[in-house]
């Protein structure tokens, strides 16, 4: 599992990780980026977070808790 | 890859994005992170806007919690210059002289702002530091001149803040235009409008040929190539960045460069890139697919998004009010090269895509 972060105060609105993990992450209306949720099993928070230009999002790979 | 340990000398964000997406893509050896400033990795951009105004302190400028390097087993070795390396033996030497070993190395030293070919006597800044920030900060009180040397980004983000602290500014640009060559004379103009309504005394086609100084030592005017002399108590020199290379480049097993010192141009997305390509390449995995460069900047009220290279471009077309509109540069033939947004951020997330489609 993925655990997502966002730094909103680095987000600088690119945009490019809402188009490669869109499951995960969406944009608000000015256009920043948003989590859709938080803990996630879709590798494509990986591209996300390498595409994005400022280091905003952070993910922390996280063995999977018993529910 | 070579060996079990990376060496990374730079931490700036190339150094610490390499770092984190080795850790990141999976790789367990040792890892070490060389910074010649004494803090770790943090957001320069925010150096002239936030931090220079007083709205941001130096803990809120780090990339990262305090914490998160030593979870991630990255060694920050902080305040400790790389003078050489010794490819032979596979060493680093720093200037206080300690030695460090590596399997592979990575070179992200950056960048250093350009000197202007005179001496600098007290009260004449560059900005590309934390210390440099604090050391400008200290000096821009109410009421202070300031002469900033250069149009580009660093200068009009000083010149906004600086505005906004109650500082006179004179903004000194060879150019027609401040951004001429970046943004085209158009949006030039655009922007020099502005700048001249929120009270920057703005001079073009000229240049700094010297400085005068007080008996103390202190700057007290810029002299111009005309002759002009601009009063100020506070001069900040700010003509663009120079690659640090003194290290040497690694193209090649077991030494890899990225970064502004491989040639990113002092954007900071090109430096993330490059340095998250580096770190992926020396892991065998495959490239990303690549985004077309990003850059924004705050400035007088206007929040300025750039996707895309505007060099290839021929022609702008604008469409908008003055403050919120979208610029698009075309190559000739119509291509789309570039797009950018002024107080348009929803909209910077079409416009990328729109630029790389065109690609």
């Amino acid at each position: 599992m993925y655990r997502i972060q966002i730094d909103r105060s680095l987000c600088s609105g690119f945009g490019a990780c809402a188009d490669l993990a869109p499951e995960v992450i969406e944009l608000d209306a000015s256009g920043n980026a948003t989590v859709r949720v938080g803990v996630t099993d879709d590798p494509a928070v990986l591209d996300a977070a390498a595409a994005c230009p400022m280091a905003a999002i952070t993910v922390i790979e996280e063995e999977a808790e018993a529910a | 890859m070579n060996g079990r340990s990376v060496l990374i000398v730079g931490a700036g964000l190339a150094g610490a994005r390499c770092a984190e997406t080795l850790r990141a893509e999976g790789f367990d050896g040792d890892l070490v992170l060389v910074g010649e400033e004494p803090v770790a990795p943090y957001e320069r951009p925010a150096l002239s806007k936030e931090f220079l105004a007083g709205a941001k302190d130096a803990d809120d400028l780090l990339l990262r919690p305090g914490s998160f390097w030593a979870e991630q087993r990255i060694e920050l070795v902080l305040g400790q210059r790389v003078d050489s390396v010794d490819r032979t033996r596979r060493t680093v030497t720093t200037s206080s002289g300690l030695e460090l070993g590596w399997d592979t190395l990575v070179l992200a030293t950056g960048a250093r702002p350009r000197q202007l070919p005179f001496a600098s006597p007290a009260g004449v800044h560059v900005l590309r530091t934390l210390a440099d920030a604090e050391a400008l900060r200290d000096e821009l009180l109410p009421g202070a001149r300031l002469a900033i040397v250069g149009g580009g980004f660093v200068g009009a983000e000083v010149a906004s803040t600086a505005r906004s602290l109650g500082v006179d500014v004179t903004l000194l640009e060879a150019g027609s235009a401040p951004f001429e060559r970046a943004l085209g004379p158009e949006l030039g103009a655009r922007l020099a409008r502005r700048y001249r309504d929120h009270g920057v005394d703005i001079r073009t086609e000229t240049a700094a040929a010297g400085f005068r100084e007080t008996s103390a030592g202190r700057v007290d005017a810029v002299v111009l190539t005309d002759g002009t002399v601009i009063e100020s108590d506070v001069v900040l020199v700010a003509v663009g960045v120079a690659p640090a290379h003194e290290l040497g480049r690694g193209t090649e097993p077991p030494i890899y460069t990225c970064g502004d010192n491989a040639g990113s141009h002092g954007h900071w997305t090109g430096a993330a890139a490059e340095a998250v390509e580096t770190a992926r390449g020396l892991l065998g995995l495959d490239p990303l697919p690549r985004q077309p460069p990003f850059f924004w900047s705050d400035q007088f009220g206007l929040r300025l998004q750039l996707v895309g290279d505007t060099t290839q471009a021929d022609e702008v077309e604008v469409e908008g009010s003055q403050d919120s509109f979208v610029a698009r540069y075309r190559a000739t033939g119509g291509k789309l090269v570039a797009a950018l947004a002024s107080n348009r951020p929803a909209d910077v997330g079409k416009l990328r895509l729109e630029v790389a489609t065109a690609a």
